[in-house]
């Protein structure tokens, strides 16, 4: 589906919209940027990667996920592939660093699309520094608590 | 659309196996998504349940107010009449008066239903059946289908002859939905206002929506109980449950003969429908509204201009070539290499002279020279000091001899 007709359908009202102090936000997974505008706004496009934190334990290296967005040709999921599917998206954890992880967004967009591009690099990076900040913290508390 | 898109018919038992792996979708999918129609129609349509009421006519009537005129210094309002209570003389009959009968009461007569158009509502209908199918209006929704196997989403038929709620919940959990039915549960909240006091104490988010074709199934009693789920018959599908509230995007979950039956219900685009009599689906403006699309292609890239580039005439701010030397280099590039030279040239012409060394016997003698001359001037006060020394003693024995001598 076009993603201009999805958006006139959309603008108005979704359930990733938050209007809040005269801002227009978006809790789209999808979206990077957080404020909702026709071109950051993921879940209507046909390719985009959204860079989403997830709560996990301290062991892990990296609580994000990049979540992939699935063309909405044919929607079904593919039970053969390795990654984690739904209807509308391929996850994959971010596990073996950010490196690779920009790797993929940027493979995705391509010399495309460099705004968005740069808005998942972006987030990939704040996103990165917040869990080692955050593990950093968790270490020297468990350890604290073994002493 | 020169290829039909396929879908797969799931086996209720296990959402991995499919029955029937790829069945055309029936023409309505492919209906233009009307925003605009689907609101006209569903604010007109979401009237029509309403049950006529009023206001008592007589409520704030039942007395023989009069007004008492002029020249009693009160307002002309009609009085109440009589005497004996704390009733009699108030204000009566107005709106603005306590007590009163309000502004243009509520008739019974109201016109509480709205008739919409045939064909506005079945465009409407077939709208919201196509935006059923479209993951991302699903989404925007609000609908939790991220376990969910395929949009749409269509099952064997023998999810109709279930009769339990423990297999209509394991149906559910088996194909993903669930995660929408436990939404449903976890966001049922009171209602704010005085419908609470009116039989609507909570309000409750709509789920998945199930429909059916054959009319002996029994899979309204099995999904009845489940909270958010609405169950209804495929020949029967309704605006006011496709769209709630007029958004679009409604997770619906197709039984397998309903799903075929959609064929006849709206028709396709070479055929009229069977069951809507003469109805034919509604036909896009644009056949590809994909506008990134349309630019990007050869055929329009072809016959396009070069795209212009803003020319700069001046920047904005004027800056002083005399002054500043980037300024200067921008208008004479020469003026550079002046500099540079200019600079040389300096180099060069101090490069002979020789740096004054100070000469080390001159500053001795200056040196002896200086310190004889402190030293005389020191012998000098020195001297003067001792006279005056000199001076007072020769004073002060003088007087003593003569002190003495007395």
């Amino acid at each position: 589906m076009s993603q201009q007709v999805l958006w006139e359908v959309v603008k108005g009202n979704n359930a990733f919209l938050v209007k809040r102090n005269g801002l227009t936000l978006s809790t789209d997974p999808f979206n990077n940027t957080g404020v909702q505008t026709y071109s950051s706004t993921g879940f209507i496009s046909k390719n985009a990667v959204g860079v989403v934190p997830t709560s996990g334990k301290v062991n892990q290296i990296n609580n994000i996920n990049l979540v992939a967005k699935k063309s909405t040709k044919f929607q079904q999921v593919d039970r053969k592939a390795k990654n984690t599917q739904s209807v509308y998206a391929s996850t994959l954890a971010v596990k073996h660093g950010v490196h690779t992880a920009s790797r993929v967004i940027r493979k995705r967009f391509g010399t495309s699309r460099v705004g968005l591009q740069k808005a998942a690099l972006r987030k990939l990076v704040k996103l990165n520094r917040a869990n080692a900040v955050r593990r950093r913290n968790e270490l020297a508390a468990a350890k604290a608590q073994k002493k | 659309m020169t290829s039909v898109p396929l879908v797969s018919v799931f086996s209720a038992d296990d959402s991995s196996k499919v029955t029937a792996k790829h069945i055309p979708l029936p023409a309505v999918f492919q209906t233009p998504i009307r925003p605009d129609i689907v609101s006209f129609v569903h604010t007109n349509i979401a009237k029509n349940r309403r049950q006529a009421h009023a206001v008592n006519p007589q409520a704030g009537m039942q007395h023989s107010a009069e007004s008492w005129g002029t020249g009693r210094a009160v307002a002309r309002i009609p009085r109440v009449s009589g005497s004996g209570t704390h009733r009699s003389g108030q204000a009566a009959f107005g709106n603005q008066c306590r007590k009163g009968r309000m502004s243009l009461p509520i008739k019974v007569w109201r016109r509480w239903h709205r008739r919409v158009n045939i064909k506005q509502k079945r465009h409407a209908a077939a709208t919201a059946v196509a935006a059923t199918g479209i993951v991302p209006l699903v989404l925007a929704r609000g609908h939790r289908i991220s376990q969910v196997p395929q949009i749409p989403l269509v099952v064997e038929d023998k999810i109709e002859s279930y009769e339990k709620t423990t297999d209509a919940l394991n149906f559910l959990k088996r194909f993903g939905a669930f995660e929408d039915v436990q939404k449903v549960v976890s966001t049922k909240v009171v209602r704010a206002g005085i419908s609470k006091q009116r039989g609507k104490k909570y309000r409750v988010r709509k789920g998945p929506l199930v429909v059916y074709f054959n009319e002996n199934a029994k899979l309204l009693k099995a999904f009845r109980n489940v909270p958010g789920v609405e169950v209804v018959n495929v020949t029967r599908l309704n605006l006011l449950q496709l769209a709630p509230g007029g958004q679009l995007g409604r997770f619906v979950i197709w039984t397998q003969s309903a799903f075929a039956h959609l064929d006849k219900l709206f028709g396709t685009y070479r055929y009229t429908s069977i069951i809507k009599d003469g109805y034919q689906l509604l036909r896009p403006l644009i056949t590809n509204p994909d506008l990134a699309r349309i630019i990007n292609s050869n055929q329009v890239q072809e016959k396009v201009q070069p795209a212009k580039t803003t020319k700069v005439l001046h920047e904005v701010q004027k800056k002083n070539p005399l002054k500043n030397s980037k300024a200067m280099d921008r208008l004479n590039p020469y003026a550079k290499k002046q500099r540079a030279a200019a600079v040389a040239a300096i180099k060069a012409n101090t490069k002979g002279t020789k740096k004054i060394k100070k000469n080390k016997a001159l500053k001795k003698a200056s040196r002896a020279a200086y310190n004889k001359v402190a030293a005389s001037l020191n012998d000098a006060t020195k001297a003067a000091v001792q006279e005056e020394q000199d001076i007072k003693v020769k004073y002060f024995s003088v007087q003593k001899g003569a002190a003495q001598t007395e």
